[in-house]
């Protein structure tokens, strides 16, 4: 214990932790309001950091080339100690994260804590669930099984409706005219490299954005307090608030807690929720599956192609839809954050959510 | 060891060249359009087990599927419709044993005779799944009695049944990310046995001969079995942890309310 106290103390007397643990920690106040949708961030940390883990261990016994990865999953899965379970928890998570990406979104929109000041702090986080979406796919394509192959040359495809450039877009994502060991070894380079370092980059710039302007108030409830907005930066303080440590992490470890129960769950009993039958066939470049589709969380855009009389144009609406959404704190300016007075906003969210659910039903089934 | 390698043949000829086949062929394309007896065999054959396999018209007709002009040439295999008697043979090209089994049944030696071909139990276009129900009282009695088809099938039916049910048990651990290969190459193998065999509809033979199998799928199972207990044995360890989780998230959320609880009291 002394030997322990005498290293905090020698640490302390030279970059005064102890003062920079009680400001992020114990002395960074909360509002009192804040509620269980603001815990989704932490989730969403603790799932990524999980996505680390297993995914350095599958990395190990992963082998990049299309004659050898379907055969090195296969062995991850039936040969290696406990490799099942880290694929499983792998592919699991990966939905889930999703899953807790759109939540997050949506309970920002919901709650208008995307307007000004903290245009930045949405910019970044719309950028990182775009970001998973990227991981996904990358992740989608490495198994190389017929899936992979097909769902890959479906997604790549599509870039080719876009105008004048759309031949070189599709060569350059698939590093070749088909879908091949190029496009493997440039999918596998992204989806362990390149894209980890850009989220941990990013992740820290939303967190930044989050610390800096300090946590939002959630509009409801008695304590809530509109806040006007100032032309110069100001850090929304909570004198009042409650402690970030430990009274909130108490319950970000709670809500984290239940999300590694329904990974785990779903990861032990129901883990081909996930992994349809063509998942399963290693990849054949002159076979094409009967009825292929991609995941659930690309299905609004699969339909989305379908539904227009040209790609370019469904391209063009997705790509419409998608930079509204990221442009949305300079649409919606109006200092009013209460769901209740935001009636034009309301009908908006909830037919947009009607809309998502809807084409992604239509996808399924079509 | 024979019947293990010739199994492992036939699956690895139907993995290889199935599925690549089965395309929109010229065959399919020109017949399909057409009415009555040319036009049937396409709506039949896409029915079919063979379809679902990958075998199309020319695996069996011949000809050269890519091209219009030539599709029905003799000059590229086209070998057209078979004769009554020639049917076997025209089967017996892909389903060597069966065949072989056949021909020196009551049904082979009779052949010359109008005895039955493969189409008159199978179908042709429409030929389905091979199972025991083909056995029937309604089909076997258009040619004679029921009574020796129905000890054939008494025979077989414990062993048809053994084998369906490992098929299910292996699809099964297939879907959840098993590597079956090996199971389903001694299962194929086993299945493709048997069939061959109770194609002699000779009763003494199959009794003499089904233990042997028997006791095959008894090792298959055994095998199915041991996986299957890992599996559930994983569940139990996925459940426990799921309540531990639980556990820990009710305890987290405690010791919130009990923070929540000192916050709303010093307001």
């Amino acid at each position: 214990m002394k030997i322990k106290k005498m290293a905090i103390d020698w640490l302390d007397s030279r970059l005064g932790v102890s003062e920079l643990l009680h400001q992020q920690l114990g002395g960074y106040k909360l509002p009192r309001n804040i509620n269980t949708w603001y815990a989704l961030g932490a989730v969403i940390m603790a799932l990524f950091g999980l996505q680390f883990l297993t995914g350095i261990l599958l990395l190990i016994y992963y082998v990049p080339d299309t004659e050898k990865a379907f055969a090195s999953v296969t062995m991850i899965m039936n040969e290696v100690p406990f490799g099942w379970l880290f694929r499983y928890l792998h592919v699991v998570c990966s939905n889930l994260i999703i899953v807790a990406l759109l939540l997050h979104m949506m309970s920002v929109m919901f709650m208008g804590s995307y307007k000004r000041p903290r245009e930045l702090t949405w910019i970044s986080g719309f950028t990182l669930l775009n970001m998973g979406l990227v991981f996904c796919l990358t992740g989608y394509l490495l198994p190389w099984s017929q899936l992979s192959f097909w769902a890959t040359t479906v997604a790549t495809d599509a870039a080719g409706a876009v105008p004048v450039v759309g031949e070189y877009l599709v060569s350059f994502l698939r590093g070749g005219p088909s879908v091949g060991a190029a496009t493997l070894g440039r999918f596998f380079a992204l989806h362990v490299l390149v894209l980890p370092l850009a989220l941990m980059g990013l992740v820290g710039f939303h967190l930044f954005c989050v610390r800096r302007n300090g946590i939002s108030q959630a509009p409801f409830g008695k304590h809530y307090r509109p806040v006007e907005p100032s032309d110069t930066f100001t850090h929304e303080e909570h004198h009042d608030g409650i402690p970030f440590y430990p009274n909130y992490t108490s319950k970000e470890l709670g809500v984290i807690f239940f999300a590694l129960a329904i990974l785990v769950l779903i990861t032990f009993y129901a883990p081909w929720l996930f992994i349809p039958l063509d998942a399963l066939v290693p990849a054949d470049p002159f076979v094409t599956p009967d009825h292929i589709k991609p995941e659930w969380y690309f299905l609004w855009a699969y339909q989305t192609l379908k539904i227009f009389p040209s790609e370019f144009l469904g391209l063009a609406v997705q790509g419409a839809a998608m930079t509204f959404l990221a442009l949305l704190p300079f649409v919606d300016r109006g200092p009013e954050r209460r769901p209740g007075k935001r009636p034009l906003f309301l009908t908006c969210y909830l037919l947009g959510i009607l809309l998502f659910v809807g084409i992604s039903l239509w996808g399924h089934y079509s | 060891m024979n019947r293990l390698f010739l199994g492992w043949m036939i699956l690895v000829l139907l993995l290889w060249c199935g599925p690549a086949l089965a395309q929109d062929t010229v065959c399919v394309q020109c017949h399909g359009g057409l009415d009555g007896r040319l036009g049937a065999p396409v709506g039949q054959w896409e029915k079919s087990i063979h379809a679902a396999n990958g075998i199309s018209c020319h695996d069996c007709h011949g000809g050269d599927p890519s091209d219009f002009a030539m599709a029905m040439s003799p000059e590229r295999g086209f070998i057209g419709v078979p004769g009554y008697e020639e049917v076997p043979a025209f089967c017996g090209r892909c389903h060597l044993g069966v065949r072989e089994d056949y021909e020196k049944s009551a049904h082979g030696e009779a052949l010359a005779n109008g005895g039955p071909n493969c189409v008159i139990c199978h179908g042709n276009h429409e030929v389905v799944k091979a199972s025991i129900d083909l056995i029937n009282e309604q089909d076997c009695t258009r040619c004679h009695d029921y009574e020796r088809a129905a000890e054939v099938k008494g025979v077989i039916a414990e062993t048809e049944a053994k084998l369906q049910s490992l098929d299910l048990s292996v699809a099964s651990l297939h879907r959840v990310g098993i590597d079956v290969e090996r199971l389903s190459g001694e299962l194929f193998s086993t299945r493709n046995q048997f069939r061959r065999l109770f194609h002699t509809v000779n009763v003494e033979k199959l009794q003499q001969q089904r233990s042997a199998f028997d006791s095959d799928l008894a090792e298959i199972g055994a095998q199915v079995g041991e996986i299957e207990n890992q599996l559930s044995q994983r569940k139990l360890i996925g459940g426990i942890i799921v309540v531990l989780l639980v556990l820990a998230g009710c305890v987290a959320l405690l010791i919130r309310q009990t923070y929540h609880s000192e916050e709303e009291a010093g307001e």
